[in-house]
């Protein structure tokens, strides 16, 4: 189990950091997502045990380790929290510069300030 | 999106959604699901009317504009149950009644103070998901 | 600044110390809309926040040595040796930085453009003493050095000379109070430096009676330059006639400055002649002529003031401005007269700073001994300065041009420009792409962790065992993974986000298949409003920008290195979780006592007990984290309209 649990870990982070790469940048945001589903799924299955679920009257056989399940679910939040707050940047980036394509951002971010140096320069 | 089959849905859905959400609540602490389940789940209800019904009908209805004062309303109410117990001199997060006594049921609801923090977990949870929704609703309409 | 002089811990210390420093950055910069005042407040800020850094690494260089960072324990366990001279070093330096020693001097004279009473404030109580506060303070580690003690010795000389010559070339008023200062901490540094009981209660004496006398004195400059109309030396005079009382308390102030009897002064100039008597003559007479400075340029700014020819008509000028003044000067002429509470102070800080009995006995002695003779003599060369200043005003202005070419201002400055030139070219590198950076981040991580793992193997790998109950478990793992490289693959944003909630769903299924109905609950929740709010976004951008997104070739230079550096981080995860996962914790674990104690506090959901009970704090600061990013998205999605 602990080879399949850091293997479904390692191709989650590694398809996220795949796509963190991308130029589009919703995929960046998909990618960002995926990092945080594996750190979850880390947590998860760095139980000390797994079994039955840990609500009294408890059961017989093993239970499941319930803080990780607690900081899993804290982490969950947390990342909701992030997803959101990074879509509304990204809907803020295209309501400013009409573009979600970062190499197009950068792009349009190096002409600008050449721009402004050229006004510093000669006013 | 506005259909006969989507408006019939969402208004069958509705309450049960908020049903659900309110059983999660009063049952949260004995049994799975918390604040931030229950509160989530009331904010896909609301959503589901926004998609049914569109923004305006959800507005006269519901009072989604208050969605961030909600939240705050939230986090205060968790942040004083939190630290309420500073001033009897326990460490933060010192729940009553204290182990020993017996706890008062109204019903399922249990009056633990615990409860009242998920309740405030609860209302922040509602106030952020409705109004990250609203907010992007009114993006839409230029609607400020 | 209480919080600074009572801390007891090292890091505590620090950031009373780093407080002020910003306090006095907000403070000088008070006229913000004056470019020289923002430029000087950071000046300021820079030179006593950089040193401010070395206290801290010396507080953790002694962490490091002796495991506390409580100061008395340190003063017990600390040991004279290279390390406690080291750290010893990087205080002396900061605190010399604060307190304005030469060569770190230059950001005084710069603060004046603050508010007269902030000059006050700062000068006599606040800032600058801070600095020879923290050299008192830490003076039980500084005196197990002959070294420090020198450096402190040869600054505090410097400090006097600089700040006494420039004091006297200097016109405006409050220019010349600012290098007085200097050297007035100058001769604080000079006695620290001497050592000994008497050094160190000369000190403390010093830094008190200075206090009073030094802030009389920049009253007295900004009444006098409200009343003259002008804050130059040279544009104002004969102010005595008209303002008798101002005139009279800063009269007081500047003869306890000049160290003449009947004020507080004459005590601090005994102390310091006792002092450096007592290290040997050639100190005494280093002493004798900073005094002798000291009393010629106090001389020049109160005689410039309030004699002379009177420079155009005086202005009245209001009460609250001239009472202060004269009370202060009240206080020196009292402190001359009976010096006791004063001493009993200052020998109680001696002490403080030595760890020894300090005593201190100021009195006057009608007498012929030597700390009378030196004084004589320091009034003899003091007026013999002020009178013929004619003579050498040029000499010392050139010394004065001399420090302005190749002092350390300048240095401040090219250093400045430097950083700046650094930072715009590490910016234009950087700016260019934000995958790049996301990049240069993710490879060198990986290559560390790595370098990690190899030099601390951590024994096994194990891989664990499956069950044939575990069939579901890995179904749904198997799915998930799939699910994980199908987003690589989609094109189409919708068949991304819908690929991206089967993975979440999937993940949900198998945290229910773990034990974990709870996560299982909120993971298919979450998931939901994820998958909404990715389409609700998506809604609001025209169709083109997606369309033109999901057909954009991958450039023929990424085709190989975006995957080729996935699968390198995708490696090392995989690496470090499984190396963590075979190395459980010890049997003994917190979950035992959770799962116990969990009827205690009335619930039977063990994890739903732990959120909002033991670990009630973690989920107070999670759904801050909520709140905050609700805020921030209320922010800018408001902000995208109107622009």
């Amino acid at each position: 189990m602990i080879l399949l649990f850091s293997g479904v870990v390692a191709v989650l982070f590694g398809t996220g950091a795949f796509l963190m790469l991308k130029a589009d940048l919703f995929r960046v945001v998909v990618g960002m997502v995926m990092i945080s589903n594996a750190a979850i799924l880390a947590l998860i299955g760095s139980g000390l045990s797994r079994g039955a679920a840990p609500i009294h009257p408890l059961p017989d056989d093993r239970l499941s380790d319930p803080l990780v399940q607690a900081m899993a679910l804290t982490a969950i939040v947390i990342g909701f929290a992030v997803t959101a707050l990074l879509l509304a940047i990204a809907y803020r980036v295209y309501t400013s510069h009409e573009s979600v394509d970062l190499d197009e951002l950068s792009r349009e971010e190096v002409r600008r300030e050449r721009e402004l140096e050229r006004e510093e320069i000669s006013p | 999106m506005r259909t006969i089959l989507t408006e019939t849905v969402a208004r069958l859905l509705v309450a049960p959604a908020f049903a659900v959400a309110a059983a999660i609540l009063v049952k949260g602490y004995a049994d799975v699901g918390d604040g931030f389940a229950a509160g989530v789940v009331a904010g896909l209800g609301v959503l589901l009317l926004f998609a049914a019904f569109g923004a305006r009908a959800t507005h006269r209805v519901l009072p989604v504009r208050r969605a961030f004062a909600v939240a705050v309303s939230g986090l205060l109410v968790a942040l004083v149950v939190g630290f309420a117990p500073l001033l009897a001199g326990d460490p933060p997060f010192t729940h009553r009644p204290p182990p020993e006594e017996q706890v008062v049921k109204l019903g399922t609801l249990e009056l633990i103070s615990a409860v009242a923090f998920d309740v405030g977990v609860f209302a922040l949870v509602l106030g952020v998901v409705v109004g990250s929704l609203d907010y992007a609703a009114r993006v839409r309409k230029g609607d400020w | 600044m209480v919080g600074l002089v009572t801390a007891q811990d090292a890091i505590l210390l620090f950031v009373f110390w780093d407080l002020t420093a910003v306090a006095s950055y907000f403070l000088i910069g008070y006229d913000s809309h004056r470019r020289d005042a923002r430029a000087n407040a950071l000046m300021a800020l820079l030179v006593t926040g950089i040193s401010a850094v070395l206290l801290l690494v010396a507080a953790v260089l002694l962490y490091d040595e002796y495991g506390t960072f409580s100061l008395p324990l340190l003063f017990q366990a600390a040991e004279p040796g290279a390390l406690v001279t080291t750290a010893g070093a990087l205080v002396a330096v900061a605190g010399l930085a604060k307190s304005a020693q030469v060569p770190l001097h230059f950001w005084l004279p710069r603060a004046m453009v603050a508010p007269t009473p902030v000059s006050a404030y700062l000068h006599s109580a606040a800032m600058v003493a801070a600095g020879v506060f923290l050299l008192g303070r830490f003076y039980p580690l500084i005196q197990t050095s002959g070294i420090l003690l020198d450096l402190l010795l040869w600054t505090g000389i410097a400090s006097m000379a600089v700040g006494g010559i420039l004091a006297l070339t200097r016109d405006a008023m409050k220019q010349v109070l600012a290098y007085s200062t200097i050297a007035q901490y100058g001769y604080v540094t000079f006695m620290l430096g001497l050592g000994g009981a008497k050094g160190a209660v000369g000190a403390s004496f010093y830094v008190l009676a200075h206090a009073l006398m030094k802030s009389a004195l920049f009253l007295t400059a900004g009444a006098a330059a409200e009343a003259g109309r002008d804050d130059r030396l040279s544009r104002v005079g004969g102010l005595a006639r008209t303002h008798r009382a101002l005139a009279v308390g800063s009269g007081l102030a500047a003869a306890g400055l000049a160290a003449l009897p009947l004020t507080v002064g004459f005590f601090k100039d005994e102390l310091l002649f006792a002092a450096a008597l007592e290290r040997g003559s050639p100190w005494a007479a280093v002493a004798v002529g900073s005094a002798a400075l000291t009393l010629a340029y106090v001389a020049r700014f109160w005689v410039s003031i309030f004699l002379g020819p009177p420079q155009g008509t005086a202005r009245a000028v209001p009460v609250a401005l001239v009472w202060p003044v004269v009370l202060l000067g009240g206080l020196v002429l009292a402190g001359g007269i009976v010096v006791e509470p004063l001493a009993r102070l200052a020998a109680a800080a001696g002490e403080a700073t030595l760890g020894a009995p300090a005593p201190a006995e100021p009195a006057y002695h009608l007498d012929a001994r030597a700390v009378n003779l030196l004084a004589l003599a320091t009034y003899a060369l003091g007026a013999a300065l002020f009178f013929t200043r004619a003579r050498w005003a040029p000499a010392a202005r050139a010394v004065a041009e001399l420090g302005e070419r190749g002092g350390p201002e300048r240095l401040y400055r090219g250093a400045l420009r430097g950083l700046n030139l650094l930072s715009d070219r590490i910016h234009d590198v950087e700016v260019r792409d934000l995958r790049t950076r996301v990049a240069s981040v993710l490879v060198p991580a990986g290559i560390l962790v790595l370098l990690g793992i190899w030099v601390t193997p951590t024994g096994g790998y194990d891989p664990g065992s499956i069950g044939t109950a575990d069939i579901g478990l890995v179904l749904v793992l198997v799915v998930a993974t799939l699910a994980a490289l199908a987003t690589a693959m989609t094109r189409l944003h919708l068949t991304l986000v819908l690929v991206l909630s089967a993975l979440g769903f999937s993940l949900a299924v198998a945290y229910a298949f773990s034990g974990a109905p709870d996560v299982a609950l909120v993971a298919v929740l979450v998931e939901t409003i994820v998958a909404l709010l990715f389409l609700g976004v998506f809604a609001l951008l025209p169709r083109e920008v997606l369309r033109r997104e999901a057909r954009l070739k991958t450039s023929r230079s990424r085709r190989w290195r975006d995957p080729l550096i996935g699968l390198f981080s995708g490696a090392v995860a995989f690496l470090v979780v499984w190396s963590a996962l075979s190395r459980p914790a010890p049997e003994a674990s917190v979950a035992g006592d959770h799962v116990r104690l969990a009827p205690d506090a009335h619930g039977s959901d063990v994890v739903t007990v732990i959120l909002a009970d033991f670990r009630g704090l973690d989920t107070l600061g999670e759904i801050t984290v909520l709140a905050v990013a609700l805020l921030g998205i209320a922010t800018l999605l408001r902000r995208g309209r109107t622009t």
